[in-house]
């Protein structure tokens, strides 16, 4: 088959080839917000082939040109740091196009073909598609059944799904759904994103354990102690109360997001960096978490729900005063859960992870901490000795810090702990890609590295529905943190058991 | 500051002097403080008629992305053998942050009679372990053997040959070097990244690709009367890239009056297929058959051409292939 000769891998980007990317959903929050933004910029930064198009479905009846003047506005008022300049804008919305109809209509599925066909003559994509499931999780077996049946999950050129999370609300539910998915698309190519693994700092975990060679060999549980995996938000449920009310904060982070991070920070080192080589050693990681009794379940995970309170001069709602939350509601807005790795590397060492709405701030980052000498032949104050920590931070700076322990200059051997600090911002000057842009870009080449696979969301779910079940059928007494605070006191009771306690961020 | 005796013992006690200055200077509160911060060294090298504030305003940009202990060699010219030396520290707050993120930097200035005492003053001041990269400004030291004995020191030597007024000269030399055991980098070459790039996207697509066999005529228009070293480099590039599909096409430089600056225009014709690039102020304009796609591509100015080149330290294959393409070449339109 013939090469492309212009090729220079060490100095040009990630080559892209031509395709119709298909948006279901397409006037929705996601793809005005998220979605349009990054293929702009991506268009805006040279990264995708001349033959590309996009074809957003929704219900709305619009014309390819509304729709073009619709994504420009959105473009325009969610764009970070991209200027939506008149040229590269009016090249990228010729490879704008639009088809209205209900999902649950054979119709809609006809007509995206003969769009299909008609944006292939005019744009040559190849005969590529990758279909996006931006819509409500309902509908995203309906709309793979669809694209099934009307014979377009099978073309001259590849065809692709990307799936948005909630990958099922359960592990039957999610075996379903994949199940239902499978009809029409081979695992392979079905693309289920969290986003999180896009995220630039979430990558520099794989760089910074597999990359250099000094930090494997502590990475276990001869010198580790502990892991903490904080995901804050300081929002609340932002007018979102009625879905937040039906997910909570186990299923909404815990299950995906910082399971995933906390696979990526505790796998297995990788023979190669392939997609399915990571995917393998995530999955095993996933699949090595101990399950819990339930009585060891209500010692290693705690729920909460804020109250309201004042926040720097202002009144915070309470979760059951938000708009649309039942004034009863059992929905935790936080979650803390201690997971335990059966395997000769981790046995024995608590990864303790918490997600919550409303806490003191956005903050996303892993804490390892790790042993402290075997002797203490230094003075301390009385406290003992602060231990040392390697941070890698997520969101909002990304980077990494280790705290370790130097002497107080002067007379006498005092120590006093020091942060060394790496900063991804400051380190890289350039603006680092959206995750949107990462994975969007991934799922385009055909790399599934950042992407889960179903045995993957399986065994998340296997890890997560035990405590699902048990807070199902317990009564709480919430609210039991206030807004603005750092989680429940049994939280703290959590770690405290094991003489651990969470660090602030 | 005239003399003509700097010692490296000097300038590294003055840099440890700086770091415990400038610990001092800065907050000291647990957590704050400075972050020394450096990944090569880089040696810039530049007459001192040179704007000093614009070339600094470079370097200063640079160091966030490739922190560098750097060291500016200003050449003062003929005259009293001259060699003197200053360090101070470039220090950056990054935004949200309580702690400075800082970069060494050494300037030595030094008149053409004490030139041969670099090569002496240079290696020990560079940061140990990490990779030293030469940057030439200056036209009479490129045109120097070794660029002045100065190529030795570095594992990478990074030059514009738009500075030489002869590019059929330059390239010669330019191919020279890079037969050395220094890495070469022009700065010519890296400006034609972007516009590369762009060519080669166009032939990710699988129709555009199966018609590169036919190619048979590769025409790049220059401004100027004379082809510049990166007409030549684009030209070469294209026809050994269609060389490689089986095309044996011929390449035309021709002087194009609409052109201004550094601007080219590129087409690869065949019997029934066309493609072309041109640059229009600060957009890049691409043709294939009738349909034509705009993008924005800026000027590329020092810093970015710079940052390309310091984040490649290793051998550039496409690069040197077409380097010895082209100097060939312009031996051969010459003949």
């Amino acid at each position: 088959m013939l090469e492309n000769p212009f090729q220079d891998p060490l100095r040009f980007e990630r080559r892209t080839p031509e395709c119709a990317i298909v948006i279901f959903g397409a006037n929705g929050d996601l793809a005005r917000r998220k979605l349009l933004p990054a293929l702009y910029r991506l268009s805006y930064d040279r990264r995708l082939a001349a033959g590309f198009a996009v074809i957003g479905v929704s219900r709305t009846p619009l014309g390819d040109d509304q729709f073009r003047e619709k994504m420009l506005k959105a473009v325009q008022e969610f764009s970070e740091n991209t200027n939506v300049d008149d040229e590269v804008w009016s090249a990228f919305a010729q490879g704008l196009y639009y088809v209205a109809g209900d999902i649950a209509d054979a119709g809609l599925y006809r007509r995206l073909g003969e769009k299909l066909a008609e944006v292939e003559q005019a744009r040559h994509t190849g005969g590529n598609v990758l279909f996006y499931l931006s819509t409500q999780p309902s509908q995203y077996a309906p709309a793979a059944l669809g694209i099934g049946a009307a014979g377009l999950g099978k073309g001259p050129g590849w065809r692709r799904l990307i799936v948005e999370k909630p990958f099922g609300h359960s592990l039957a539910s999610a075996r379903e759904l994949s199940g239902r998915i499978h009809q029409v698309f081979d695992e392979p190519d079905v693309y289920r994103i969290d986003h999180y693994l896009g995220k630039e700092t979430v990558q520099n975990i794989l760089a910074f354990r597999f990359g250099n060679g000094i930090f494997e060999p502590l990475w276990n549980r001869r010198y580790v102690n502990h892991v903490q995996i904080t995901g804050a938000e300081s929002i609340g449920v932002e007018g979102r109360g009625a879905y937040y009310q039906e997910a909570g904060a186990l299923d909404d982070m815990i299950q995906n997001h910082l399971l995933q991070v906390m696979a990526t920070i505790a796998m297995e080192p990788t023979a190669t960096f392939k997609a399915p080589s990571v995917r393998d050693e995530r999955s095993k990681l996933l699949r090595s978490i101990r399950p819990m009794t339930p009585e060891e379940l209500r010692r290693n995970a705690v729920p909460g729900q804020y109250g309201p309170a004042r926040i720097g001069g202002l009144d915070a709602p309470g979760f059951r005063q938000e708009p649309g939350v039942d004034p009863q509601s059992q929905t935790n807005t936080y979650a803390a859960a201690t997971f335990f790795v059966e395997n000769w590397r981790w046995a024995g060492i608590p990864f303790y992870l918490r997600t919550g709405k409303r806490l003191p701030k956005r903050v996303t980052e892993i804490a390892i901490q790790f042993n402290p000498a075997p002797l203490a032949i230094f003075d301390s104050d009385g406290d003992g000795l602060p231990p040392n920590l390697l941070i890698l931070r997520i969101q909002p700076e990304e980077g990494i810090s280790v705290k370790f322990l130097s002497k107080r200059p002067g007379a006498g051997m005092r120590l006093r702990p020091v942060s060394m600090d790496f900063n991804y911002g400051s380190s890289f000057g350039e603006r680092s890609p959206s995750a949107y842009e990462t994975l969007l870009l991934d799922a385009l080449v055909g790399d599934a590295t950042l992407y889960t696979r179903q045995d993957m969301v399986e065994a998340s779910w296997a890890v997560v529905e035990p405590i699902q079940n048990l807070w199902r059928e317990t009564r709480f007494d919430f609210p039991n943190y206030a807004a603005g605070t750092w989680g429940p006191a049994a939280a703290d009771e959590m770690l405290a058991q094991r003489g651990h306690a969470w660090r602030t961020p | 500051m005239s003399q003509s005796i700097v010692s490296p013992e000097t300038v590294l006690r003055e840099l440890a002097d700086l770091w415990v200055a400038t610990g001092k200077d800065g907050p000291n509160d647990a957590g704050a403080g400075v972050l020394k911060a450096c990944s090569m060294t880089l040696i810039a090298v530049a007459e001192a008629a040179e704007d000093t504030a614009g070339l600094g305003e470079t370097i200063a940009a640079l160091m966030p992305e490739h922190p560098a202990r750097t060291i500016l060699v200003r050449l003062s010219g003929p005259g009293e053998p001259t060699l003197s030396e200053r360090v101070y520290a470039q220090c950056w707050m990054p935004f949200g942050q309580r702690r400075q993120i800082c970069c060494e930097h050494i300037e030595i200035a030094v008149s053409d009679p004490s030139l041969p005492d670099l090569r002496s003053l240079l290696p020990p001041l560079a940061a140990s372990d990490l990779p030293v990269i030469l940057w030439c400004r200056s036209a009479r030291l490129f045109d120097a053997p070794d660029i002045g004995g100065l190529a030795g020191i570095a594992q990478k030597v990074i030059v514009d040959s738009t500075i030489l007024p002869d590019s059929r000269t330059a390239l010669a030399r330019l191919a020279a070097m890079a037969g050395g055991q220094a890495l070469v980098g022009d700065l010519s070459w890296t400006q034609l990244t972007r516009w590369r790039e762009i060519q080669s996207r166009i032939f990710e697509n699988r129709e555009y690709l199966t018609r590169l066999p036919e190619m048979t005529t590769v025409r790049v228009q220059f401004a100027g009367a004379q082809p510049p070293v990166h007409a030549w480099y684009m030209g070469a590039w294209s026809v050994d890239a269609l060389a490689t599909v089986g095309a044996r096409a011929r390449l035309s430089l021709e002087p194009d009056a609409a052109l201004a600056g550094r601007a080219l225009r590129v087409e690869l014709a065949g019997k029934d297929f066309s493609m072309s690039l041109e640059r229009q102020e600060d957009r890049l304009v691409t043709r294939v058959g009738d349909s034509s796609q705009c993008v924005s591509l800026s000027q590329p100015t020092d810093y970015m051409l710079m940052r390309e080149e310091l984040g490649i330290v290793r051998r550039d294959p496409v690069y040197e292939r077409t380097l010895a393409s082209a100097a060939r070449l312009a031996v051969s339109f010459s003949a």
